[in-house]
């Protein structure tokens, strides 16, 4: 396979899809970021179009691998990695001393032990049910009444955040409802909600074995309250990449130059 | 009147203390002195308590971390090493309370030699206690009684009583000591009468009103599981008995005013013993349950032989090894002997030997009895599965059938 | 193959079996009296889990009774089964099949159910009389049910039968472990499913067969001594004494688990992307290996007591005693056979896997080999994560 100058990580999640083109040093040239919606696939196309119209570049002049849930449906890329290696080696070439990646993203969470080569050692993910994701914040943010992105300011208000005990996303929105219904403020239901989010996570994280730095990415990353609590659970500072959705994309990109140099 | 509570304390519950912190105080100095087992409910301890080993029990202790309501942190802790949520809660409040003893208030136990398992009561023991080896270093005794499809027969008899027999080497093995027949027939008679003496006051429940209510066997019951055999449990249960006879004659009963008379099923919840006290407030009193109920066969015998024959067939015939027939046999007998009103299970997630099949007994027993019941859905130590509001509307439903 | 083609393919010889007027008697539990079964006249078959079973348990199990039970249980309601003359749950190995076997009788008082009660205990002498009176107790039980008592002829037959299918079959495992490129995953697995669909003489006759070509490479390379000693270590618990070199240039993945089909496992890694042909080299399932590593049934004492020596003979299972022994013989398999990663299978609320897999973990991580655990169930209705877990794991060793 001939060399080509750019690369492009597709990473077509369950919520969003991401698209990052690098050229062979591995610096950004495009990023785009849209809902995935009904059709993965009109998304995919979407991004590319975006990618090729911000740079200026076509496919023949692109590497494309696929990453993601939605990765198989890239038809156009030469091959699949999974959003795990990914977001390892995105974060790497953004921040190469961190060690363990926390990626809470719409239905899965991961938790990736990062070697020092800027590939997963370990990892674990969340099991089946979607606690512990960022539909679990969804549903609660419904049932309060509150949009995604007032959701987390909203629990930094709290001062004594109430028990969400159940970890079910079914069980826990009739606690959440109950607790509504007792009185409680939404400011501390809010804070639990966070709080419980925040415990799963930080279980999935002792099985893998807490390291430090740790960076945090995925769309809930975003949350501030997230952050808050995940950082006091794991006692440890959190980094952030700027923008927190791409690093799986970027990481799909940076492997697809990295093949291109081999080949 | 008005803040008189709908149920009346026993005044033996602070002997129950007493003998909870002695049984505590003597668990630690035995894991010191390098004589502590582990042991699971249904172990027949007539055997390690005649030969100088101390027993303590898992189960209980995971009942006290579900009572202290850390369940879900604890059981976290067994989560953090890779065992599945979806596993026993009492094997993962101990394999986390084993792991992080510090940072468990109430209920990780002293440090063990042995690990006494019996099957009687789940597959699961074995694989539970596997586990605490591993972290212990103390090795497992497993002694196995195949469920009985009917009667135990003579070959399932021989192979108990082999294990038996095995478990008097592993013991004298592990902890250099021996069984001496005086004392064994001594400790054997120590124990049966405190189970008859616990099944006496089981029975006293048939009175109208009953005087006691659920949890107050749940609590009482604590002694004749971790230290039957022993001297100080047949006083306490000489002491229980009498303040029960007590209120039979005076008519007291556990709850203020009785008006209907329900069967328990399974592992109570230990984290939400005030379920029982709040349907006491309904005038609901539970005088009986199938889980003090397990087992109440006294080992009878007069040599080392025969006590062991005793040993083979009675802890091979408790309630959790016998087949759906059986349990159900047992839940229409108590309902009749204890003229109850209807019936709730509790189908707990962590116990499928208990659990599975409740579906089905439930209509069963509703055929053979008559009365209603309900099925309704948690866990016995850890709270997160357990949706208090979805089980009261269930509870709330059975009782409006009673109006 | 896929594992509905699996499926496909198994009711067609079953139905094959019954439309001939044979009686096919199906089992749950991977370790079966298969030579007694067969000495009344009957043919032992896998009661298999369909993955594309609708669920129809609710009005009789929980949902915490294990996806397997929940997945047979659905299948019988929904009317399912190729048609069995009878059913054997076992007694004493777990919780769930216990429980869900009374269950089944109340919910269908007319199937013929049998259970046979295993010992749990590694008592020796002792645990071999029980089971041998189990065993028994259940011949006569078939010989009243069916009017057919137990044949020795037919029992001699048998034990040649199954000893020519073990036999193959024990070799192409370790010729796969040894020299995967001779045999594939896919193809070893489909062999070991025609023997748990029904021990024929057909499915014998096709897997010597493809021992036989496999035996020719085998020889022209001068490994046929070899692959004799792994399978004598393995059919003895005991690699200490086994030395080879064995080409490392691909990764070596083995699997490990409980309540899962060799056919299932090969499904599952087809579809994982970046997975070579000679990726898995081992699996150490119950359905795979540990049926197939069991020693021959002898003639010379009780037929119930052979049979009984034979099925404890066999690797031990999660639910039985002796986890220290099971834990030493996977780090021998690991460091010895040159495994790079293992797969580690959890059934949904198994209780004996989600037990053991911690361990296993530790075992395997103590021995510097990685590990990723799978949590599964019989519908696979996680397949999309599963893969990109398997895809995910694969990355990393590669990589380190």
């Amino acid at each position: 396979m001939t060399g080509k100058p750019f690369g492009i990580g597709l990473d077509v999640g369950s919520t969003t899809t991401k698209g990052v083109m690098v050229d062979s040093k591995g610096s950004i040239i495009a990023t785009h970021l849209q809902g995935t919606g009904a059709s993965a696939a009109s998304a995919v196309a979407h991004v590319l179009e975006s990618l090729f119209s911000t740079s200026g570049k076509t496919r023949d002049d692109c590497r494309i691998i696929g990453t993601g849930y939605g990765r198989n449906i890239v038809d156009i890329a030469y091959k699949t990695v999974t959003e795990i290696t990914c977001h390892s080696v995105g974060v790497n070439t953004l921040n190469p001393d961190i060690r363990l990646l926390i990626d809470v993203g719409g239905q899965d969470s991961k938790v990736i032990k990062i070697g020092s080569n800027g590939r997963p050692e370990d990892f674990e993910l969340n099991d089946k049910c979607s606690a512990g994701t960022g539909r679990f914040l969804e549903v609660m943010a419904r049932v309060l009444e509150v949009s995604m992105d007032d959701l987390g300011p909203l629990a930094l208000k709290s001062k004594s955040p109430c028990t969400i005990s159940s970890t079910c996303t079914v069980f826990a929105e009739s606690e959440v409802i109950g607790r509504i219904g007792s009185g409680d403020s939404p400011a501390d239901i809010a804070a639990g909600v966070h709080l419980s989010m925040a415990s799963k996570i930080g279980s999935l994280s002792k099985r893998v074995g807490v390291a430090t730095p740790i960076g945090v990415t995925g769309g809930v990353a975003l949350n501030p309250a997230f952050r808050y609590y995940l950082s006091d659970i794991l006692k440890a500072d959190l980094w952030v990449p700027e923008i927190p959705q791409l690093t799986g994309a970027l990481g799909a990109a940076i492997i697809a130059m990295k093949d291109n140099l081999v080949s | 009147m008005n803040d008189e509570k709908p149920y009346r304390k026993l005044e033996t519950q602070a002997l129950l203390q007493q003998i909870a912190f002695r049984h505590g105080m003597e668990a630690m100095a035995a894991s010191e002195e390098g004589t502590l087992a582990w042991v699971s409910s249904g172990f027949p301890v007539e055997i390690p308590v005649a030969m100088n080993v101390f027993p303590t029990y898992p189960e209980q202790a995971g009942a006290i971390i579900g009572a202290t309501k850390i369940g879900p942190e604890v059981c976290g802790f067994a989560e953090d090493l890779g065992y599945s949520q979806e596993l026993c809660s009492y094997a993962r409040a101990s394999i986390g309370s084993t792991d992080r003893p510090d940072d468990v208030a109430m209920g990780a136990l002293p440090k063990p030699q042995a690990l006494l398992g019996c099957n009687n009561i789940c597959g699961t023991i074995l694989k539970w206690y596997d586990a605490n080896s591993e972290q212990t270093g103390a090795p497992v005794f497993l002694l196995d009684t195949p469920p009985l499809e009917a009667e135990q027969k003579p070959h399932h008899r021989a192979y108990v009583k082999q294990g038996l027999e095995r478990l008097i080497e592993f013991l004298a093995k592990t902890f250099n000591t021996t069984l001496e027949e005086d004392r064994f027939r001594e400790v054997s008679d120590l124990s049966s009468r405190a189970i008859k003496l616990w099944t006496q006051s089981l029975k006293a429940c048939q009175n109208k009103p009953s005087p006691l209510n659920c949890a107050d066997r749940f609590l009482t019951m604590a002694p004749v599981v971790s230290s039957r055999g022993v001297e100080h449990c047949t006083e306490f249960y000489e002491v229980l008995l009498a303040e029960v006879e007590d209120r039979v004659k005076q008519g007291i009963g556990a709850i203020r005013e009785e008006k209907i008379r329900l069967l328990w099923d399974n592992i109570p919840p230990w984290f939400i013993l005030r379920f029982f006290n709040q349907l006491a407030a309904q005038g609901v009193v539970f005088p009986a349950d199938t889980y003090t109920h397990a087992w109440s066969g006294a080992v009878e015998g007069t040599d080392t032989d025969s006590l062991l024959d005793g040993i083979a067939d009675i802890y091979s015939n408790v309630y959790l090894n016998k087949n759906l027939d059986a349990k159900v046999d047992k839940m229409c007998q108590l309902i009749k002997d204890f003229d109850l009103d209807g019936f709730v299970m509790f189908s707990v997630r962590s116990c499928k030997r208990y659990s599975l099949g409740q579906l089905v007994s439930k209509e069963i027993v509703t055929e053979r009895t008559g009365v209603p019941g309900v099925v309704i859905e948690g866990d016995m130590v850890d709270s997160r599965l357990f949706n208090e509001a979805q089980i009261q509307t269930r509870v709330d439903a059975l009782l409006e059938m009673f109006v | 193959m896929s594992y509905p083609e699996v499926i496909e393919q198994s009711n067609q010889v079953l139905k094959a079996l019954v439309d001939a007027g044979e009686r096919v008697l199906g089992y749950i539990y991977p370790h079966p009296p298969h030579e007694i079964i067969i000495a009344h006249g009957l043919k032992p078959s896998l009661v298999r889990t369909n993955p594309s079973v609708v669920g129809a348990y609710e009005a009789s199990l929980q949902t915490f009774s294990c996806s397997l039970t929940r997945n047979l249980f659905s299948q019988r309601v929904n009317n399912s089964f190729p048609q069995l003359a009878g059913i054997v749950f076992s007694g004493n190995t777990c919780d769930a099949l216990q429980n869900v076997g009374d269950v089944w009788r109340k919910r269908f008082p007319k199937d013929n159910v049998f259970r046979l009660t295993y010992p749990v205990g590694d008592l020796g002498a002792s645990s071999v009389d029980f089971l041998a009176m189990e065993i028994k107790a259940f011949s006569d039980e078939l010989a009243s049910l069916y009017g057919e008592e137990f044949s020795e002829s037919s029992f001699r037959e048998a034990i040649m039968l199954l000893d020519e299918i073990r036999n193959a079959l024990q070799l192409l495992y370790c010729v796969r472990i040894l020299h995967p490129s001779l045999i594939s995953y896919n193809t070893l697995s489909s062999l070991v499913g025609e023997f748990l669909t029904a021990p024929t003489q057909e499915a014998a006759d096709r897997i010597k067969m493809t021992w036989n070509e496999v035996l020719e490479r085998i020889e022209n390379m001068g490994q046929r001594n070899k692959v004799g000693q792994l399978r004598d270590s393995l059919l003895n618990h005991d690699l200490s004494d086994f030395e080879t070199v064995i080409d490392t240039s691909g990764p070596r993945i083995a699997v490990i688990g409980g309540m899962i089909e060799p056919n299932t496992v090969a499904g599952l890694l087809e579809n994982v992307h970046g997975i070579s042909d000679t990726t898995l080299v081992l699996d150490m399932l119950s359905f795979g290996f540990k049926t197939v590593f069991t020693p021959p049934v002898g003639i010379e004492d009780d037929p119930y007591e052979e049979s009984a020596r034979s099925i404890l003979g066999a690797h031990s299972e999660p639910t039985q005693e002796g986890l220290p022994k099971r834990i030493t013989f996977l780090k021998d398999v690991l460091t010895r056979l040159s495994i790079h990663g293992l797969i580690v299978c959890e059934q949904s609320f198994c209780d004996p896997d989600e037990f053991e897999s911690p361990s296993l973990e530790r075992a395997a991580k103590e021995v510097g080999v990685p590990t990723v655990k799978l949590p599964l169930d019989s519908e696979l209705s996680d397949r999309a994560r599963i893969e990109g877990r398997i895809q995910t794991f694969l990355e990393t060793i590669d990589d380190n």
